[in-house]
C-alpha cells in the first residue's frame, strides 16, 4: 500500500481553470451535447468552435508513444552483444544462439524472435540506443521506475516527464484525448499538475451507462452530471475530504465528457492490418484509432509487464519480446497504410537491465543500463550511442553511456519544438534521432 | 466533519475497520457503542462465523486447483463474515505481502498463504513474518525457493527489508541484503499443495534441506553468527523502524494520512510492549481521539474491493458472489494478483477516467431491475418498504443518504434527489413503477462522496 505524499489539497483545483476546461472540452470536437449538458457544462456561454489547428495540429503531425517495458527487460538478451566473448562467458545458461539472431552490425544482434523490428529496422524506422541509464543507479523498480517516469532524481517528484510536457503545450482549446493511458491505472509518467489524461481499456466498454430505459436512463445521466458539477464547483467540499471530493468529482465529469467526445470520434477507423491477438497488440490497435481519430491524439501510453526475469529467464522473455516486436511491426503497417507512420514515435522503455552474470536460477537478478527503442517513419535507423563494456563493470553492472535524459530531451526538442528544459528541469545533450 | 455522535463514529469504524454496514448490524454495532464495537471487531474469535466459515470451506478442495473458485473463496468470506475486521487487516497483509497468482501459479499455495494471512492477521507480527518467510508462495515468488548456499538469490532479502519491514535504504546496507540471503538459504517447496495438517507455524510444502543451507558466519546490522532465517526475522523484527513502518501502514490504512510522531511512537510502544503485537497496535489506533478527528474523516478513496464489498454488504447481495471479481477487476483491483511485490497504489491512484467508468457503471448494474426473488441487485422498494421509508420522497432520500454516506450531503445534492423521485408530486408506485427509485440508489451510490471511506 503506498498513497502519494502528495494530497489534492496542497494543489486546489482552480475554479476558473477548471470551468475553462470544461468549456474547452465540449468545444474540441464537432460533437454538439445535448441540451442539458449544454447547460451543465457552458455556464459561460462561449460559443462552441471547431478545433484550433494552430495549437494541437502541431503535435498531430508528431505524435508520441511511450511503451514502458516494466520488471527490468534484460537488454544483453535483447541487443545482444554476440561479437564479444565475454556476454558468453557471463551466461553460459541462457546465452542466445548467435547463428540465430538477427545482426544489427557493430557485433550486435537483436534476439531472434524479434523479427518485426528486424523488419523495422530494415526498413529504416528503428533506432536503438545503446547503454541507457543514469547516474548511482537504483536497483529497486519501484524507485527507478520512478525516476524514470519523473525524470527527476527527487524522492518527492509527483509529476511525470510526459505530463509536463504536456502542461508546457496545453492552451484553452486542447482536447480531453490529447494525451491517452492505454490502460487500467495512470502511470507516474502522465502526471500532471493541469492536464487531464483519460485511461481507456477498451473502446466499446468506455461508455456511462445508466439503466432505467430512455426517459428514466437519461435522468440519471443528467443527474449523474449534476451531482458530480455541484460537488466540484463547491469550494467548501474542496478544501474538505482531503481535497479527495472535489478530485472525484473532476475526474468523473471529465471521464463522462471524454466518453462523448471518443464515440462521437473514433467510429470511422478501419484497419487492413491484421494486429495479433495480444492484450498488447490490442493497445497499440486502440492507439492507432485514437491517432487517426479526429480528437489530436499527441501522446498515448502503453504498458507491458513480466520483465523481472530472476529464475527460468528465456522461455519467459523471448515470449514477451515477441509480443513487443509482433505488435509493433502491425502497429507501423497500419501506420503506414494510414499514411501517418512518419508521424509517429514509439519510444520503448524499462527501468533497468540485468546483471551482466546470469544467476543459478538461469535467469538474472537487477542490475543497471540497457537498451531504448526509438521507433518510427522520421526516425534515424541504426544504432545511437556507445554499447557499455562487458568487462569494465561496476560491481558486476554495466556502466550507462547515454543519460535516459538526453533522449526525453532529444524527442521534445525534435517533435514537440520546445526547450527540453521546461520539462526536465535541467539541460541535457541531444542525440539525432531524427532524419 | 468532526464526528459528534456515536452513530456517526460506529459508521465510520465500520467503514475503515469493516466493509460498511446493513441496517440490521449497523442496529447490532449501535447497541454496543463505540468501545463494544472496537472490542468485538478485534477479538473475532468470541463471534460466531461458522456460516462463512462453512461456504468457504465447501469452496476448498476446488479452491486447491482453480483460479476462479479460488477467487470465490475469499470473496464468499468477504461477503459473508461476522468479522469484519479480520478480513479487512487479511485484506492488509495481502496488500502489504503482494504476490500474483501469475507468478505463483498454483491456486493452492495461494489459498494455504491466504489461510496464513489470516490466521496471523491480528497476532505477532514476528510470527506473522516467520511464518511468510516460509510460506510457499512466497518463496515462489521472491524466489527464495532458489536461493542455495552456493548460489545465493537475494530478491526475498531485499523485499524483506525494503517493503516488509524497515524501508527503502532505511538501516541497512547492499551488504546487509547479501549476509542476509545467506542467512535465508537452505529451504525448499516440495508438495504442490497443503496437506490438511498444514497449519499457521507448520505450513506445507516446504522442507529445510542442510546441504543448501549456508551455515557459515554472517554479519547482519554489525551482529555476527552462523545465522538462519528466525535469526533474520528476530532481528529485522526487533528494530524500531520496523514498528513504525507497520504502524505508519495502519495510521494511514484505518484513520488519518499523515500520523503525527506521537501517534507513531504510540503504535510503536504497544509493539514493543505486547511482544510485537498487531492486535494492540490496532486497539491504540482503533480506540484514539485521532481516528475520529476531522482530519480521519472520508479523506481516503475505496479502493475496488472496498467498494463493491461494502455495496454487496449493505444490501445483502449475496446472490452477486460469483461476480465480484469481474467488478473488482475492471475496477482496478483484482485479489491475489496485486500490480507488483509493493501491492496497490493507493488513493487517488484508484481514480482514473476508466475506473471511474467501471465504478459508476458497477454501480448501474446493481441497481438494474432485477428478476424478482433474486439478490444480484436493489430492490429499492421493497427495501424502503422494510425500513418504513416509502411516505414522502424526502424520507426515502433522507434514508438512502444515511445508508449509504451516513446523511453527510449538502442541501443542492439532497434536492436534486429528490426531486429525481418526484419531489412535491412524489408517489411511491409510481417512483417504483418508472424506475425512479432504483434511479436514487444509482445516484446516491455513485456520486463522488460515497467513493470515500
Amino acid at each position: 500500500m503506498a498513497f502519494e505524499d502528495d494530497s489534492f489539497l496542497t494543489r486546489p483545483v482552480d475554479r476558473r481553470t477548471f470551468i475553462k476546461r470544461g468549456v474547452a472540452f465540449v468545444g474540441a470536437t464537432a460533437f454538439t451535447p445535448p441540451a442539458y449538458l449544454r447547460a451543465v457544462f457552458d455556464e459561460d456561454s462561449r460559443p462552441l468552435s471547431a478545433p484550433s489547428v494552430a495549437n494541437f495540429a502541431a503535435s498531430k503531425k508528431h505524435v508520441m508513444v511511450v511503451l514502458q517495458l516494466a520488471g527490468g527487460n534484460d537488454g544483453l538478451n535483447t541487443v545482444i552483444p554476440v561479437g564479444d566473448r565475454a556476454y558468453f562467458d557471463a551466461r553460459p545458461a541462457i546465452a542466445q544462439n548467435p547463428e540465430a539472431s538477427l545482426p544489427l552490425g557493430q557485433g550486435l544482434a537483436l534476439n531472434p524472435v524479434m523479427t518485426g523490428m528486424k523488419a523495422l529496422y530494415d526498413r529504416g524506422q528503428l533506432g536503438v540506443v545503446l547503454g541507457v541509464g543514469y547516474p548511482n543507479p537504483n536497483r529497486s523498480h519501484f524507485r527507478s521506475m520512478d525516476i524514470w517516469h519523473s525524470a527527476s532524481m527527487d524522492e518527492q517528484a509527483d509529476t511525470g516527464w510526459v505530463g509536463r510536457l504536456l502542461d508546457a503545450t496545453k492552451n484553452e482549446q486542447s482536447s480531453l484525448w490529447r494525451a491517452a493511458n492505454i490502460g487500467q491505472s495512470l502511470p507516474l509518467s502522465l502526471e500532471s499538475n493541469e492536464s487531464f489524461v483519460p485511461s481507456v481499456g477498451s473502446v466499446p466498454e468506455y461508455v456511462l451507462q445508466t439503466d432505467g430505459g430512455p426517459q428514466e436512463g437519461a435522468r440519471r445521466t443528467q443527474n449523474f452530471v449534476q451531482l458530480h458539477r455541484a460537488q466540484a464547483d463547491n469550494l467548501a467540499t474542496q478544501a474538505a475530504y482531503g481535497g479527495q471530493l472535489a478530485f472525484l468529482s473532476r475526474t468523473g465529469l471529465e471521464a463522462y465528457q471524454s466518453t462523448v467526445d471518443l464515440h462521437a470520434a473514433v467510429g470511422a477507423y478501419t484497419t487492413s492490418v491484421t494486429y495479433p491477438t495480444t492484450p498488447l497488440a490490442n493497445a497499440f490497435k486502440t492507439a492507432a484509432q485514437l491517432i487517426t481519430s479526429n480528437l489530436s491524439t499527441g501522446i498515448v501510453y502503453i504498458t507491458t509487464g513480466g520483465f523481472d526475469t530472476h529464475s527460468g529467464q528465456t522461455n519467459v522473455q523471448n515470449g514477451l519480446l515477441a509480443n513487443v516486436s509482433n505488435a509493433l511491426l502491425a502497429f507501423y503497417e497500419d501506420l503506414q497504410a494510414q499514411g501517418v507512420a512518419d508521424q509517429v514515435t514509439t519510444l520503448a522503455w524499462s527501468e533497468f537491465g540485468r546483471r551482466v552474470k546470469e544467476n543459478a536460477s538461469r535467469g538474472t537478478d537487477h542490475g543497471t543500463a540497457g537498451p531504448m527503442f526509438v521507433v518510427g517513419g522520421g526516425v534515424r535507423s541504426g544504432l545511437h550511442g556507445e554499447q557499455p563494456s562487458m568487462t569494465n563493470l561496476d560491481n558486476g553492472d554495466l556502466k550507462f553511456t547515454t543519460d535516459f535524459r538526453s533522449v526525453y530531451a532529444s524527442v521534445i526538442a525534435q517533435r514537440f519544438g520546445i526547450d527540453p528544459k521546461d520539462v526536465l528541469g535541467a539541460s541535457y545533450p541531444t542525440l539525432p534521432l531524427y532524419e | 466533519m468532526a464526528m459528534t455522535t456515536d452513530r456517526q463514529r460506529i459508521q465510520h469504524l465500520l467503514r475503515r475497520a469493516g466493509f460498511g454496514y446493513s441496517p440490521e448490524e449497523l442496529r447490532e454495532y449501535l447497541a454496543l457503542g463505540v468501545e463494544g464495537t472496537v472490542d468485538r471487531l478485534l477479538n473475532p474469535e468470541r463471534v460466531d462465523d461458522s456460516a462463512s466459515e462453512n461456504a468457504a470451506l465447501a469452496l476448498r478442495e476446488k479452491a486447491l486447483q482453480d483460479r476462479q473458485v479460488l477467487l470465490a473463496t475469499w470473496h464468499t468470506r468477504l461477503v459473508l463474515t461476522k468479522r469484519p475486521l479480520l478480513e479487512k487487516m487479511t485484506l492488509f497483509w495481502h496488500d502489504h505481502f503482494a504476490n500474483s497468482i501469475r507468478k505463483v501459479n498454483a491456486p493452492a499455495f495461494m489459498l494455504q498463504q491466504n489461510e496464513t494471512l489470516r490466521a496471523g492477521a491480528l497476532g505477532k507480527f514476528r510470527d506473522l513474518l516467520q511464518a511468510i518467510t516460509r510460506d510457499p508462495a512466497m518463496m515462489v515468488f521472491l524466489d527464495n525457493r532458489d536461493n542455495v548456499a552456493k548460489a545465493p538469490n537475494e530478491n526475498y532479502a531485499r523485499e524483506l527489508f525494503e517493503l516488509f519491514t524497515l524501508g527503502q535504504g532505511v538501516l541497512y546496507t547492499e551488504k546487509d541484503i547479501k549476509e542476509s540471503a545467506r542467512a535465508l538459504t537452505g529451504w525448499r517447496v516440495t508438495a504442490e499443495k497443503p496437506t490438511p495438517d498444514a497449519t499457521f507455524n507448520v505450513p506445507t510444502g516446504v522442507v529445510f534441506t542442510p546441504r543448501n543451507f549456508d551455515n557459515g558466519t554472517k554479519t547482519i546490522f554489525g551482529q555476527s553468527g552462523r545465522f538462519g532465517d528466525e535469526d533474520v526475522v528476530r532481528m529485522v523484527t526487533a528494530r524500531k523502524e520496523c514498528a513504525e513502518l507497520i504502524g505508519r501502514k495502519m495510521w494511514q490504512f484505518f484513520a488519518v494520512k499523515n500520523p503525527s510522531a506521537d501517534m507513531l511512537r504510540r503504535t510503536t510502544d504497544a509493539y514493543f510492549a505486547n511482544d510485537t503485537s498487531i492486535r494492540e497496535m490496532l486497539r491504540v489506533i482503533l480506540l484514539s481521539p485521532e481516528m475520529y478527528s476531522e482530519e480521519a474523516y472520508r479523506w481516503r478513496i475505496s479502493s475496488p474491493v472496498e467498494h463493491v464489498i461494502q455495496t454487496v454488504r449493505t444490501f445483502g447481495l449475496t446472490d452477486r458472489i460469483q461476480r465480484v471479481g469481474r467488478d473488482t477487476q475492471v475496477q482496478g483491483q483484482a485479489l491475489f494478483d496485486p500490480p507488483s511485490v509493493a501491492g496497490w497504489d493507493w488513493g487517488e491512484a484508484w481514480i482514473n477516467s476508466n475506473t471511474a467508468l467501471y465504478r459508476a457503471n458497477f454501480v448501474n448494474d446493481v441497481t438494474r431491475r432485477g428478476k424478482p426473488g433474486t439478490t444480484a441487485t436493489v430492490d429499492v422498494a421493497a427495501l424502503l418498504q422494510a425500513n418504513n421509508a416509502t411516505r414522502t420522497a424526502e424520507q426515502a432520500v433522507d434514508f438512502a443518504l444515511d445508508l449509504v454516506v451516513g446523511g453527510d450531503v449538502d442541501a443542492a445534492t439532497r434536492s436534486t434527489l429528490i426531486e429525481h423521485i418526484g419531489g412535491s408530486h412524489y408517489d411511491f408506485a409510481q417512483a417504483a413503477r418508472s424506475g425512479q427509485l432504483q434511479g436514487l440508489l444509482y445516484l446516491v451510490l455513485s456520486m463522488p462522496l460515497a467513493q470515500l471511506v
